[in-house]
């Protein structure tokens, strides 16, 4: 399935090339800035910032701002209180960002040595090319990947120790095997970008390839349903987590949630439900395909979740025995420090994988062959745009600098543990987009460092 | 739709005409009132009929495509001998949504194709350049932005819930409707056959008179004049147009429209007189200056929408039209308590179309209407409902959150029309709108679609809730989020915020 073949293979080298070349240049802002590219989230300085991290594996240094976007609030109001530079740590001192996916007294410990995995994209939501690229990555980090709700292709068995089974309402792809093979297995409740709808492939992606994966019928669209039919209650929902317990007993389990206003009460009822990891996805999360209205308007944003979920859990004395990881809009190496600094362990991430990729956040996802990027798509010639071992590197590429960056946060704030950042509301500091930071820079303006 | 009939019959009735038939027959001392006697369960589920409607103007691109035309020769002579003439190599172009698909290619590219999903620029940036259209800029005003006019008319053109892929693109939260989030519930909920299939979810609401109680003599029969009660099967209807906008073609296809979806259209009485615009969906508006009108109105409204409130007109409203609901047309910045207190039970509370009275915006001024109802123990009583600045899906059922139980449309309905806005759309009485040369059925459809969009989005919030029914939604402030609110619980403590916000 992944090899090229054909008298497509010149046309596809000739556009793959092309494109690479692309992801080098707009970097270097020789051309200025795509005038059509980027959002209030995703601005086209963060975009390239991202495709030249990717290349590179560090941040860049000509001036695009790589640390946040517009929008405005959130993250992008939130900044650190950084030591005095005489106070800061100095380079030659270790400082240790990996975290533990497991605090349960007593259970098998497991840890990543950097405070993210990648979260759940399904295959007919990406490309196979995808899902390998992203579990190669994994591997070489000793991190994890998700399959997402769309089935476990062959091509991932050999990462199968990084690779998350995904386990959502539809139940597309899930497999006595898949649950053996995972070493966390993740319950999907709800997703960020569509909380309470359940999930949505549409027709045009629903090719040969995705409906047998998800024993379906092919260009038929294919909604997964929400909630799961047979979890009503916690009870119900530990039931869950014990029937694949006993399938896998070694296994993790993750509980996927998205930002009700009751997510405290959710959290807590995970963790008596026996989960090892709660993942809170917010409401600016990514998606595949989502009915605008449920992006925009549905459940709170994960930065204004975390602190209501970390000090709950505080107070209930089961913060210290569950893990917390965060998605639903984590851009960047800053917003992975906010997001532990707000409450959580670890964050989970999606789309920066895909701009690291290539993505321009167009937003086609959705539509006909998808992606032309052949990213999120099932197309069998775009999906070929994307050499999975090209890919992977990209992804480890940024993974290196966002943990130099994450490293120089806790530096600059006299922490030698990213463990010790959890919660620290404290080290941050509340600054409008315009406001200028510790070193006189304006926040969002590019000229940081 | 129902008759008049009393509360809890009219309820029963309402509540299942979609569902079920049922056979009626009056009840005594009630002329023209109703009750159940007999069920045949013959199913009729309310659906909005969709179909295509295309732009009658066509909509400037949303991208502009600038190809520097010798260097995309020079590329293509360089690509001739790199790849020895072969020529589907050569003529292979990036684009997979045909821009470049003329016999020219990027000689003349096709830019109402053009869907800015940036491939052609990333690969060649010193030969095309992409840019966003500064016409489509142009389009809505400083409320109604174009982003809103581009879902608009998707809406009134598909009649489909706009979905796209990625995430949320916007800024966080903002102010007005954006920052207000609702609730979901991870577990407990219709299922997604609620939405789309099997269950059903009821958008009907009842608007009217709604006696706590009833009252029933020795012999067991209701005392007193039944209350008078209209059920819409969605929770909008259509207001009348700007003065500067008022075609008779355009007011017959908000009539038609109104009556297909089975909810209300408000037109000023004189048009409604003139236009001859009798039905049991229109809502004759009595301002002061067209009282005079009012004698030559020769049917029984349903309802009869009073600009201001005055005792002895509504005294004389009620004895000319005693089966029609008056309603009492305020601004939203109106003493509801004081109004209610002198006998409105239905209110039509007014902003401009931007949403703003008397300095508030309306998210805040419905909440407090409300909330002073729920403080007087009168909200049960009293139907709310509200317009201005109420202009896309999600702005429904926020405004029923806060405390409506259904929304005039405005703007919308234009913009779904493809009305143009010559500057702000802002006054009532002064917004510069101009329609295109109509066509009814086409009209009609569009409004059909929009109205089909908005009620499948409604649906989608509601079941994400786990609700069965939009009345249940009204005031439920428990069920959504308010980002100031959540900021000052979530960064208390973060050093800065109390100075910023």
């Amino acid at each position: 399935m992944l090899t090229r073949r054909g008298s497509e293979q010149s046309i596809i080298r000739k556009h793959e090339e092309a494109l690479h070349q692309g992801y080098h240049r707009w970097p270097t802002l020789d051309f200025g800035l795509p005038p059509a590219m980027g959002d209030e989230r995703w601005p086209a300085e963060l975009i390239l910032a991202t495709w030249l991290q990717a290349e590179t594996g560090r941040p860049p240094v000509n001036g695009l701002e790589y640390r946040v976007g517009r929008s405005g609030g959130g993250f992008d109001a939130l900044d650190f209180r950084f030591l005095p530079p005489e106070q800061q740590l100095s380079e030659s001192v270790p400082v240790d960002t990996s975290i533990p996916l497991n605090r349960r007294p007593g259970e098998r410990p497991v840890e990543i040595p950097i405070p993210w995995y990648g979260g759940g994209m399904s295959f007919g939501s990406v490309s196979e090319q995808i899902m390998l690229a992203r579990a190669k990555a994994a591997k070489e980090w000793r991190t994890f990947t998700s399959t997402g709700e769309g089935g476990y292709p062959e091509s991932l068995v050999p990462y199968r120790d990084h690779v998350i089974t995904q386990i959502a309402t539809g139940m597309f792809g899930v497999r006595e095997e898949t649950i053996q093979w995972a070493p966390i297995i993740e319950f999907k409740y709800a997703q960020g970008a569509k909380p309470g709808l359940g999930g949505h492939l549409l027709g045009d992606k629903a090719t040969v390839a995705v409906a047998r994966m998800r024993e379906s019928v092919p260009w038929v669209s294919l909604f997964s349903p929400f909630p799961f039919h047979s979890v009503y209650s916690v009870e119900d929902h530990k039931k869950h987590i014990d029937w694949v317990r006993t399938v896998n007993p070694e296994a993790l389990v993750s509980v996927k949630v998205s930002t009700p206003t009751d997510i405290d009460m959710v959290a807590v009822g995970s963790y008596y439900a026996g989960a090892h990891i709660i993942h809170i996805d917010g409401g600016y999360g990514g998606t595949g395909a989502a009915p605008e209205i449920a992006k925009k308007n549905i459940a709170m944003p994960i930065e204004l979740a975390l602190p209501r979920v970390h000090r709950f859990l505080e107070q209930e004395g089961i913060r210290d025995e569950v893990v917390i990881m965060a998605s639903g809009g984590v851009r960047t190496a800053y917003d992975i420090a906010k997001a532990i600094a707000l409450g959580a362990d670890g964050c989970v991430l999606g789309t920066t994988e895909l701009v690291a990729l290539g993505c321009t956040r167009c937003g086609n996802c959705e539509r006909g062959r998808g992606c032309p990027f052949g990213l999120t798509t099932t197309d069998p010639e775009l999906s070929q745009l994307v050499d999975p071992d090209w890919g992977a590197e990209r992804l480890s590429r940024l993974y290196a600098s966002f943990q130099a960056q994450l490293r120089d946060i806790l530096r600059r704030l006299g922490l030698r543990s990213v463990r010790e950042l959890r919660g620290r509301v404290d080290l941050l500091v509340y600054r409008k987009p315009g406001d200028s930071d510790e070193r006189g820079n304006r926040i969002g303006s590019g000229q940081a460092r | 739709m129902t008759t008049a009939c009393p509360f809890w019959l009219a309820e029963r009735a309402t509540e299942d005409s979609h569902l079920v038939s049922y056979s009626h027959t009056s009840i005594v001392g009630f002329p023209g009132a109703a009750v159940v006697t007999a069920v045949r369960p013959t199913y009729r589920r309310y659906r909005i009929a969709i179909r295509p409607a295309p732009d009658l103007v066509r909509l400037p691109p949303r991208f502009r495509v600038k190809v520097e035309k010798h260097r995309l020769i020079g590329l293509v002579l360089k690509e001739l001998v790199r790849y020895r003439g072969d020529l589907p190599v050569i003529l292979s172009r990036p684009c997979v949504y045909g821009v470049f698909s003329r016999p020219v290619g990027g000689l003349a590219p096709k830019e109402e194709l053009c869907v800015g999903c940036l491939r052609c620029t990333v690969q060649h940036p010193e030969v095309v350049q992409i840019y966003p259209n500064p016409e489509r800029e142009r389009l809505g005003d400083s409320y109604l932005k174009p982003a809103y006019v581009d879902t608009l008319l998707y809406e009134a053109r598909t009649g489909h819930v706009p979905v796209r892929g990625a995430g949320y693109r916007g800024p966080f939260g903002g102010a007005g409707w954006d920052g207000m989030w609702t609730d979901m519930s991870e577990i407990v909920r219709p299922t997604r056959d609620g939405i789309h299939g099997r269950e059903f979810i009821s958008t009907a609401v009842d608007i009217g008179e709604k006696p706590p109680q009833l009252v029933f003599d020795e012999r067991g029969e209701p005392v007193g004049t039944p209350p008078k009660v209209i059920t819409i099967q969605v929770p909008f209807l259509f207001d009348y147009p700007p003065r500067s906008a008022r075609p008779r073609l355009l007011l017959e296809i908000l009539a038609r429209a109104a009556q297909e979806i089975e909810t209300l259209v408000m037109v000023p009485v004189d048009l409604v007189v003139r236009f001859d615009l009798a039905g049991s969906h229109v809502v004759p508006v009595v301002e002061k200056e067209t009282w005079r009108w009012l004698p030559r109105l020769s049917w029984s409204p349903r309802m009869i929408a009073l600009a201001g409130w005055n005792r002895e007109r509504v005294a004389e409203l009620e004895r000319r039209f005693p089966e029609s609901i008056p309603c009492a047309r305020v601004p939203m910045d109106s003493d509801v308590l004081d109004l209610v207190r002198q006998g409105a039970r239905v209110l039509h509370l007014t902003a401009d179309y931007h949403g703003m009275q008397g300095g508030s915006f309306v998210m805040d001024l419905i909440r407090r209407a409300h909330q002073r109802l729920v403080e007087a123990g009168l909200r049960e009583e009293v139907t709310l409902i509200g317009s201005g600045g109420i202009v896309m899906a999600e702005h429904v059922p926020k405004a029923i959150i806060c405390g409506l139980d259904a929304v005039a449309l405005d703007t919308a309905l234009w913009v779904a029309l493809q009305a143009r806005f010559a500057g702000e759309c802002r006054d009532p009485e002064t917004a510069p709108v101009s329609f295109p040369r109509l066509e009814p059925a086409w009209g009609v459809q569009r409004l059909k679609n929009l109205a089909a969009s908005w009620r499948d989005q409604l649906l989608e919030v509601l079941g994400a809730m786990g609700l069965r029914e939009v009345r249940r939604l009204r005031g439920e402030l428990g069920r959504c989020m308010f980002q100031a609110e959540l900021e000052r619980e979530a960064f208390a403590e973060v050093a800065g915020y109390g100075a910023d916000a």
